[in-house]
């Protein structure tokens, strides 16, 4: 198993903050690695679904990358792919059935995004191309970096959709009355999901406009 | 590399672990679970006749205090069984599981539905409980009625997965306040259910509004889901109505 | 027959996967750069939900839905497994996938190269889970009803991503801004498309 007993580099050191930092911008993973998108597009008609998921899939991240890390060494290759799903599965649905017993409420919110969440290709994403191959500290970072970056794009589509689809942020009316007296409409385009591919392909043309170096040839 | 063998014991392992855990858990908590559930829907059952202040610690009482009576039809609307005793939650037409007897209708096999009676300060209200299926999983509901078996008193919604933002709407206000005073007959007494509709129904004749409610924008599915859920479950309590007069 | 042959028909254009329930993204997105690994990829999907779909079907029919265990001894009639639906389904989806990964890297290393990272991604793929999930919900009466719905619905997502690959080879040949090129003009593509394909919603089989 992995003993760090040679050069323990610091918890924070400049690759560590690496690990967290580069998911938020030049690679994240919905705009650069291309993960996670069904669920992108189907909880950001509203920002606050948008912000329950996104807090999700940070936990599950975090702790699927810390568990896969530590068992790394001894999952046989043929099998890894069923060994990652059932690590994923048995964590959310064990969570699920403690908070219908619990806290049933809570879980009648959640519920919906269960299903989402196991099948989330950024869990099994970062698990295959990062915590297979690390240590649990660093794949800790990796999990919390890139559901944050995960987070952000959620939080934006979110906050664009809602204002612009239904007039609300976070459920309260923005838009003032007097503007719908002016004739304006709330865009109910905005809040089908075809929408958000345009508003995260959007997104993408900002970022890369930023960071040149992103830009593919075709 | 690593042997079958040890792939097969590490599989082996994994399975039993896994399977130990998740199952140990869902028998512990099933009696909260199922305990947590039953309290959901006598809540919901409570909310659509109107009653307010239901909350998870008063919804078992309060149930006992104004239902007054839980019935259970058949498919030619005879009573087969009545409960108008305390203790409702152990009634035959509370246990009903709605998703099988549905299903026996779909395949046109006999079937059983159940009907709560509830007194709320002398008036009467009839509920009926509902189940279909909207874009991603079920949903469901309850619809209370006036003694009439006619004019909606109220409804609730639910859903286990819709799109958060869009068909999860039917479970917020602004859907269900949208159903009070809308008749499930017409004027000559024939059957239509209620509708959803596009396109604002404010905009239709006083025949259609009388009928109809405003689909949810963007949760098309779920509400043409909602729409035959209504339709395919108030259906079945049709004969019970015309038996009773 | 005419049954099966409207679930075939609705799973492909009315309920399809990539465009009326935007499930499979992912992989869709990333594999779509040309015609020839989005068919490779387009068959495997349509070869793991065609398997996996009538598979779940019978554990579902004979283990998991309540009541299912009558078939072993009358005494179970109470027992509901369906909590354990999720879990299985998803062991099931990732046993196929292994397998079909193997037998694409024994027989074809190109397509194996070309598809990397993205075949153990099927298996989070969710239009396969999606499929079984589907299936569990709309309660098919027969395994033939499943397996067409199975089938159905990957034929659809081969149409989807074929469809986008081809327009992205073209494209190609346009002046896309920079920053746009790649990903962001394809995000663009797909959310038309799905709009395109909204006009199914209507049709009823």
């Amino acid at each position: 198993m992995s003993t760090d007993k040679q050069e323990r580099e610091p918890l924070f050191s400049a690759k560590n903050r690496k690990l967290l930092t580069n998911p938020l911008n030049i690679d994240n993973p919905i705009t650069v690695q291309v993960l996670g998108i069904c669920s992108a597009l189907a909880v950001t008609a509203k920002i606050k679904p948008a912000f329950v998921m996104a807090l999700s899939v940070i936990v599950v991240t975090t702790f699927a990358n810390l568990i896969i890390s530590v068992m790394r060494n001894g999952i046989p290759p043929r099998i890894r792919i069923i060994v990652q799903l059932v690590v994923i599965a048995s964590l959310v649905i064990l969570v699920d059935q403690v908070l219908k017993a619990f806290v049933y409420d809570v879980s009648k919110q959640l519920s919906v995004f269960v299903g989402l969440i196991i099948t989330n290709c950024i869990i099994m994403g970062r698990l295959e191309a990062f915590a297979m191959g690390n240590k649990p500290w660093p794949s800790i970072l990796d999990g919390v970096g890139n559901g944050l970056g995960y987070g952000i794009i959620l939080i934006i589509v979110g906050f664009v959709r809602e204002l612009f689809g239904s007039g609300t942020i976070w459920g309260y009316h923005v838009i003032p009355e007097a503007f719908y007296d002016f004739g304006y409409k709330n865009n109910g385009f905005m809040i089908l999901p075809p929408m958000a591919l345009i508003i995260v392909g959007i997104i993408i043309w900002i970022q890369r406009s930023r960071n040149p170096e992103l830009i593919e040839e075709n | 590399m690593y042997s079958n063998a040890y792939i097969f014991r590490y599989a082996g392992l994994m399975v039993i672990l896994v399977a130990a855990i998740l199952s140990s858990a869902a028998m512990l908590l099933k009696p909260m679970q199922e305990r947590n559930e039953a309290v959901d829907k006598m809540q919901s059952i409570l909310t659509a006749a109107g009653i307010e202040n239901v909350n998870s610690d008063n919804a078992i009482e309060l149930f006992n205090q104004y239902v007054t009576n839980m019935i259970v039809i058949d498919e030619k609307g005879n009573v087969i069984d009545e409960y108008k005793d305390a203790g409702k939650e152990n009634s035959e037409a509370f246990k009903v599981n709605l998703k099988e007897q549905l299903y026996n209708k779909s395949v046109n096999r006999s079937f059983r539905l159940p009907l709560y009676v509830l007194d709320k300060d002398g008036e009467t209200i009839n509920i009926v409980p509902l189940r279909g299926v909207g874009l991603w999983g079920p949903v469901w509901g309850n619809i209370a009625l006036k003694s009439d078996f006619n004019t909606i008193v109220g409804v609730t919604f639910g859903h286990k997965s819709e799109t958060p933002g869009l068909g999860a709407e039917i479970e917020t206000p602004v859907f269900e306040d949208q159903f009070p005073g809308k008749k499930l007959f017409n004027e000559k007494g024939d059957f239509v259910s209620i509708g959803v509709i596009k396109g604002g129904v404010e905009n239709f004749p006083a025949d259609v509004q009388r009928h109809n409610v405003d689909a949810i924008s963007g949760g098309t599915i779920t509400s043409n889901g909602v729409n035959d859920m209504i339709k395919n479950v108030l259906e079945s309590y049709v004969p019970y109505i015309q038996k009773r007069g | 027959m005419q049954e099966l042959f409207n679930i075939f028909v609705k799973s492909i254009f009315v309920d399809n996967m990539v465009f009326a329930y935007f499930l499979g993204m992912c992989s869709y997105l990333a594999v779509s750069k040309t015609v020839n690994t989005s068919v490779g990829l387009g068959l495997a999907v349509i070869f793991v939900l065609g398997i996996t779909v009538p598979v779940d079907y019978l554990l579902n029919d004979y283990i998991l839905k309540p009541g299912a265990l009558v078939w072993l001894d009358p005494e179970f009639a109470d027992v509901d497994l369906s909590f354990l639906s999720f879990i299985l389904f998803i062991a099931i989806i990732a046993s196929m996938v292994q397998l079909v990964e193997m037998v694409v890297e024994k027989f074809s290393p190109a397509l194996y190269s070309s598809l990397g990272i993205f075949l153990p991604l099927i298996a989070v793929n969710c239009a396969i889970l999606g499929g079984s999930l589907f299936m569990q919900e709309r309660e098919y009466q027969s395994l033939a009803q499943a397996t067409s719905f199975g089938l159905g619905s990957g034929v659809g997502w081969f149409l989807a991503i074929v469809g986008i690959a081809a327009i992205r080879e073209k494209i190609r040949y346009s002046n896309v801004p920079g920053p746009l090129r790649g990903l962001g003009i394809t995000f663009i593509i797909t959310g038309l498309m799905g709009i395109a394909f909204m006009s199914f919603l209507g049709i009823k089989l």
